[in-house]
């Protein structure tokens, strides 16, 4: 056992002081994650005035109704996404069902555009808003349909757009009612704000953006850590100066992965301590279902990295095959952006890539979203992966230079 | 800790075969190791010293033979016998990020028993050392620090493969003294090396290695008899044709010439140097660097081979 810790805590040093490793396992990933935060969470934010929003009218104008509040209601929010006569930025970049999409379909994208931060609000009129206006106007008291502002709380950008649509709605629902004679403030259009996230929690851009950069840690941390390490270990002869011991390769390789898993042990920790302090995060990974799934993408892209060591014949030819994985299975495994809506070919690399169901596991784990996959596929794939490589990896890997 | 008295043989090999394709890197080879000595190969790159090596130190299989060490016959070195050997690679490499102290207490890990991380540091004199990272020590305290991480489980069996390649004569002397305390602490050490005075400073036994085979063995001193009476006369004469030395091989036991350099074998000197100065002086010919020696192992090799050990 003495021999596996002490491999294991030269693993750790040796990645900690050689200054390429650390670039990769710990500042590469926190640089990430911090520029991703500052760009994606503020989007809209002070200074420019200029929202994204979407609108969905879902309200029909009734046949000889004396008039159409709903319409009213999104022309302010159209007039407002209009270039004024100067030529200034409009107020919005607003974003309205095509025709004949289906208003089910078009509230959930746009409320996951919200949720990911590429959306300030969502502005939903329901159906039956103008009826329940004039109904109101003919007689106070009666129940009033509300108009639903969906926003990103943890967003600086969304909470403005919304506070201005409120702001607008208010003002339009003033006009009205001074013109009717009827204002009085318990009358005014109620306006209800949803979180995009759903179940009531508030799910910020950093909460979302944390457990796939972690994932992204671990992943660049074995497919680039492994093949980097045991390749130039093997190419210097270091390896073999261990063969000559009583070390066996078995307890090389669990005192050579304990040394990784700590390295991401403490990359998860580094992460979630910046995530929690400097962004604000408030996803919790404390439960077994998340630490389960951040154990699962550990040894998955161990694997992988122990799969680039055993076909790469140099420590140089390693990392250039790492680097060449690397692009497509980080980008297309929807650590950062959703992966729908890709042609056909990127999409099958999505389907193969275990980060795909890595991610999603992780991220219903700790509540961040709600999952598509069934659960015993986002464990099934990443473990084939694990078996194919280890597979690939005990017949091909060698452990000593060649002769 | 071995018997230094001892003359049972620690290791024995017989009939040691092993093959790459069509090339007998090692073909047939037997020899035995007495406790409490120093057992040198000698032979030049391929002779197939370092394969014996390997497979002594159980990084190869052999494809057929027997090796008996500490009282077992082996098909191959186990991890008790490894408990109990310790090896200094050719081109031995750490961890360049790892300190001194960590890379030999990550060695004392790999063994059941161990001796501590100050004693081995102390016995290699790289105590001042002890917290400079690998990739800043010198060729020497490299290879140093190489010779201590293989001894650092106080082994009874040491192989040292070509410990001094290298190393500047300052770092070659102080291998030597390590090797030879260790010889004088009964340890039993297998050495190679292209070193002829390495090996006849060092040696209590010398099988000489060509082509996978054992063309000779015995002590540096009865290696060089059987040479007989002969001295050795060298010199470098330019380029010479082989008819050119004609008048030289007409008065002495043989000539091999090495590109400018002249060996000239003899039994009966004065003769031959008659011969050799009348012949310089006739051709004029100047005969720098000469000098007249008594023959080495090396001479053994060229005697026994035709070529010179480091061809």
């Amino acid at each position: 056992m003495k021999e596996i810790l002490s491999i294991a805590r030269a693993q750790i040093l040796t990645s900690l002081r050689e200054r390429v490793s650390l670039f990769w396992f710990l500042i590469f990933p926190v640089f990430l994650f911090i520029v991703l935060n500052l760009i994606f969470s503020n989007i809209g934010q002070e200074g420019q005035m200029h929202f994204s929003i979407a609108l969905l009218n879902e309200d029909t104008p009734v046949a000889g109704a004396p008039a159409d509040f709903s319409g009213i209601v999104a022309q302010a929010f159209e007039h407002a996404a209009t270039k004024s006569p100067e030529g200034g930025q409009p107020l919005f970049d607003l974003t309205q069902p095509e025709a004949g999409e289906a208003a089910k379909a078009f509230v959930a994208r746009e409320r996951d555009a919200v949720r990911l931060g590429r959306l300030s609000a969502l502005i939903v009129i329901p159906a039956g808003f103008n009826q329940s206006l004039l109904t109101r106007l003919a007689t106070p008291g009666a129940p009033r349909a509300a108009i639903t502002v969906y926003q990103n709380h943890g967003n600086t950008g969304s909470e403005m757009a919304a506070a201005i649509i409120g702001q607008m709605i208010a003002g339009i629902d003033r006009e009205i009612l001074t013109k009717a004679g009827k204002f009085t403030q318990d009358d005014a259009i109620p306006v209800v704000t949803s979180w995009a996230g759903g179940e009531q929690q508030e799910i910020s851009y950093t909460d979302f953006l944390l457990p796939g950069i972690i994932l992204m840690g671990f992943f660049v941390t074995g497919l680039f850590g492994v093949p980097g390490s045991i390749l130039f270990a093997r190419d210097q002869r270091i390896l073999r100066g261990y063969w000559v011991t009583p070390l066996t390769v078995p307890r090389y390789l669990a005192g050579f992965t304990l040394g990784q898993l700590a390295l991401c042990l403490l990359q998860f920790v580094v992460l979630l301590l910046l995530g929690r302090f400097a962004f604000g995060a408030s996803v919790g990974f404390a439960q077994p279902l998340p630490a389960f799934y951040l154990l699962l993408s550990a040894l998955t892209f161990l694997a992988f990295g122990f799969l680039i060591a055993s076909v790469a014949k140099t420590a140089d030819a390693g990392m250039a095959l790492a680097n060449v994985i690397n692009i497509p299975m980080m980008f297309l495994g929807g650590l950062f952006f959703p992966t729908s809506g890709l042609p056909l070919a990127l999409r099958v690399i999505v389907w193969i890539n275990p980060i795909t169901y890595l991610a999603e596991g992780l991220r219903s784990g700790v509540g961040v979203q709600t999952g598509t996959l069934p659960t015993p596929l986002t464990v099934a794939v990443p473990v084939a992966w694990i078996g194919a490589c280890a597979l690939v990896a005990s017949r091909r890997l060698r452990w000593d230079v060649a002769r | 800790m071995t018997n230094a008295t001892s003359t049972q043989a620690l290791m024995r090999v017989s009939d040691l075969v092993k093959h790459y394709g069509e090339v007998h890197a090692v073909d047939g080879i037997s020899f035995s190791i007495p406790r409490a000595s120093v057992f040198t190969l000698l032979g030049p790159n391929g002779a197939g010293k370092t394969t014996t090596l390997e497979i002594l130190e159980g990084i190869r299989d052999p494809d057929g033979g027997e090796i008996e060490v500490f009282g077992s016959r082996l098909r191959r070195v186990t991890r008790d016998v490894k408990e109990r050997m310790g090896v200094l690679l050719q081109d031995a490499n750490f961890e360049p990020y790892l300190r001194v102290r960590e890379v030999v207490g990550l060695f004392c890990s790999f063994f059941r028993s161990h001796l501590s991380v100050d004693e081995i540091l102390e016995r290699v004199a790289l105590k001042e050392k002890a917290n400079a990272y690998m990739k800043t020590l010198s060729g020497g305290q490299q290879q140093r620090l190489a010779v201590g991480v293989a001894l650092v489980n106080d082994p009874d069996l040491v192989f040292l493969d070509e410990p001094t390649t290298g190393l500047d004569p300052q770092a070659r002397r102080n291998i030597w003294s390590i090797v030879t305390d260790l010889k004088v602490e009964g340890k039993t050490i297998i050495l190679t090396t292209h070193y002829m005075e390495e090996a006849e400073a060092l040696s209590d036994h010398v099988c000489i290695m060509d082509h996978g085979r054992i063309i000779a063995e015995g002590s540096p001193r009865e290696l060089a008899a059987r040479l007989g009476r002969e001295t050795i006369i060298e010199f470098t004469a330019g380029d010479l044709d082989a008819a050119a030395l004609q008048p030289i091989a007409d008065h002495c036991k043989s000539v091999y010439q090495d590109g400018e350099l002249i060996t000239v074998e003899t039994e009966d000197l004065v003769p031959t140097m008659e011969a050799l100065l009348a012949w310089a002086k006739d051709r004029g010919t100047p005969l720098s660097n000469l000098i007249v020696r008594q023959p080495n192992l090396e001479d053994v090799f060229l005697s026994l081979t035709g070529r010179r050990l480091r061809e």
